[in-house]
């Protein structure tokens, strides 16, 4: 009986409550899809970082990290990469030449980092080919081949097929300078990126820097990224001379952005419902005021306290709750549109580049976030009610039944 | 015949502090089971404190209610409720039944907080609403239902817990001489055939000629107590 005279309670002021219903759907529908938009966001950041740069996993020489000399080579790299090759939890295993140096064109020069790659094996880790804009990535029957950043080609006013010269120290610590062709330029997600980043062919590094068959990384990337750390931990058991470090480790600020990013949306959450739950204490207020001859005659004929505050709290958990599934609807519907178009914010692609994330964001709802929402919104309404409640069990029945 | 009430020097001060105001002063009853009696007096005299002070709704400034040989000015809050719940029916002037309820749930509601069987709830609403005339109208919502039933409905609903006793505070106040008559003669009939004892308030006169026994109230002192 309780909960029936709550429900119909709740149906007395029809506006008001669905004003209180509305505003609940309006504000879990606001979290939720800020929730799925930046984990949209996020999602894209650590795939940029992971597919175009990173990849899961990344083996060097325990010394190269600190200054990336050319003598901290893997020890028998090509030997190891070729075992690594073979096993089939990886998607793909490539090795690379890095180094510094400088480019060079006719209009201006700049530093940057050359990665001497396979280009077969390399589009297995890196999705740089997927980017390409202008040209190609690599052709095969030409050599001396380089690929640019839109923004590298950009500052050194590159145009497809032209000529740079990369000057760099050789592994005798000679200066050493190569010509090389434009093959190709792409713009990835990430700005900085493609400002800093040039590829060659490795054997053609290995010429120009004298390291024979040497390589200083081999990047990895997992059929199961999320078995990143455990993978990486099993291969520096494997191979205690070198350093295994998985992409959290690499880049620890996209780790901890994407560990962060769960608390983040608990707490925006929150304060959207804190803000929910004054509009709901003060909708339960003009209730129980309104209705205190009625609480007056409830606690005449035999209504007890306890009774009376279930009631109230009954009342403000199921006005609350009924705006749950209308704003997962709303949220659900959409997400699933957004994300199945994208969302356009090209007009800041070039601040949003800057951090590896693309014009169109793909907003992704993490259902495993639902049920800690729809238990949040509860405890918010039974906070709420307390208050009201509170008010109710002051009425003395002599006076409240005579209120007009 | 025993008594189901019984008050001992029973007062009531307002602002005792200030201006005192004896809404009640010093009033000694005791009302028998099976009574029909009529509380009157000018607006202002101290029937609805003394009504409210019986019925455990208002705490008394000074003196002793014994109902059924209990002190209730000696019991906490909470008992004091359920003390309610199984000796004392209310009639309000304003109806008050629970707008939300149709007629036979806010009869039910009583026997729910007794937590009476459901058969035996549904059984004992049916009996009352037949009783007060209002078997069709028991799924009818107040706002459905004429002032006059919807007292009728309201008395039902003090008969439901079967209480020792029925207090009635301006109980046809509200009401046209037709329904008011008719409300009379339900509680009339209640009373004879069924031994209920009914302690009402009223300066009706229509109405306190009905009263068997008929206390006067003026300035919160009994002032007559005559028995016809």
């Amino acid at each position: 009986m309780l909960f029936k005279i709550a429900w119909r309670n709740i149906w007395r002021n029809k506006t008001r409550s669905i004003v209180v219903i509305a505003a609940v759907a309006a504000g879990l529908f606001a979290g939720m899809f800020m929730m799925a938009f930046f984990g949209g966001v996020v999602k894209q950041e650590v795939e940029t970082a992971v597919q175009t740069q990173l990849a899961h996993i990344q083996i060097h020489h325990p010394l190269f990290p600190e200054d990336k000399g050319l003598d901290y080579a893997i020890p028998n790299g090509m030997v190891l990469l070729q075992q690594l090759q073979t096993n089939p939890v990886y998607k793909g295993v490539s090795g690379r030449v890095i180094t510094t140096g400088m480019i060079s064109s006719a209009a201006d020069a700049a530093g940057v980092e050359i990665q001497g790659i396979d280009p077969e094996t390399e589009q297995s880790v890196s999705n740089v080919f997927s980017f390409i804009k202008e040209g190609a990535y690599f052709t095969a029957d030409k050599k001396n081949e380089i690929v640019v950043g839109q923004k590298l080609a950009d500052k050194l006013r590159l145009i497809l097929h032209g000529k740079v010269v990369l000057t760099v120290l050789d592994r005798d610590g000679n200066l050493t300078a190569g010509s090389f062709r434009i093959a190709g330029i792409f713009r990835s997600n990430y700005s900085t990126f493609d400002a800093s980043t040039v590829f060659i062919r490795r054997e053609e590094s290995a010429a120009l820097l004298h390291t024979g068959d040497q390589i200083h990384e081999i990047a990895l990337l997992l059929k199961n990224g999320d078995q990143s750390d455990q993978q990486a931990r099993q291969l520096a058991k494997q191979y205690p001379g070198l350093l295994v470090q998985s992409w959290k480790v690499l880049s620890p600020e996209m780790a901890m952005l994407s560990s962060m990013f769960d608390q983040i949306m608990y707490i925006i959450i929150g304060i959207i419902l804190l803000a929910l739950m004054f509009g709901i204490i003060n909708t339960m207020l003009m209730a129980v005021l309104e209705r205190q001859r009625e609480f007056g005659v409830m606690m005449a004929i035999g209504m007890n306290k306890a009774r009376i505050f279930l009631m109230i709290v009954l009342e403000t958990v199921l006005l609350t709750c009924a705006g749950i599934p209308l704003g997962i609807l709303f949220t659900i519907t959409a997400v699933e549109y957004s994300h199945r178009y994208g969302i356009d914010l090209s007009g800041f692609s070039k601040g949003l580049s800057q951090y590896g994330i693309g014009n169109l964001i793909y907003p992704e709802l993490q259902t495993n976030m639902l049920l800690p929402i729809i238990a949040m919104t509860a405890i918010t309404a039974l906070l709420a009610s307390l208050y009201p409640a509170k008010i109710a069990l002051k009425y003395k029945p002599a006076t409240a039944i005579h209120k007009m | 015949m025993s008594n189901v009430i019984e008050t001992i020097h029973l007062t009531k001060v307002y602002n005792p502090e200030t201006i005192p105001v004896y809404a009640v002063n010093d009033v000694s009853l005791q009302i028998a089971e099976g009574e029909f009696t009529a509380l009157v007096g000018p607006s202002g005299s101290g029937k609805t404190t003394l009504l409210n002070l019986i019925g455990g709704l208002d705490n008394p400034t000074e003196g002793t209610i014994r109902i059924s040989g209990v002190d209730i000015t000696t019991i906490s809050e909470n008992k004091l409720i359920d003390f309610r719940l199984q000796h004392i029916g209310f009639v309000f002037q304003s109806y008050n039944l629970i707008p939300v309820l149709t007629a036979a749930e806010n009869v039910e509601l009583v026997m729910l907080l007794q937590q009476k069987t459901k058969k035996e709830r549904e059984l004992r609403t049916k009996e009352l609403l037949e009783e007060v005339g209002l078997a069709d109208k028991m799924h009818c919502r107040p706002s459905e239902l004429s002032g006059g039933q919807q007292q009728r409905v309201a008395v039902a609903r003090a008969l439901a817990s079967k209480p020792r006793f029925i207090l009635a505070d301006e109980p046809t106040a509200n009401l046209d001489s037709k329904s008011a008559e008719n409300l009379l003669e339900i509680m009339e009939r209640l009373n004879k055939e069924e031994q209920v004892t009914f302690i009402f308030s009223t300066h009706d006169p229509r109405v306190i000629e009905k009263g068997k026994r008929v206390i006067t109230l003026v300035d919160g002192k009994i002032v007559s107590d005559t028995q016809s």
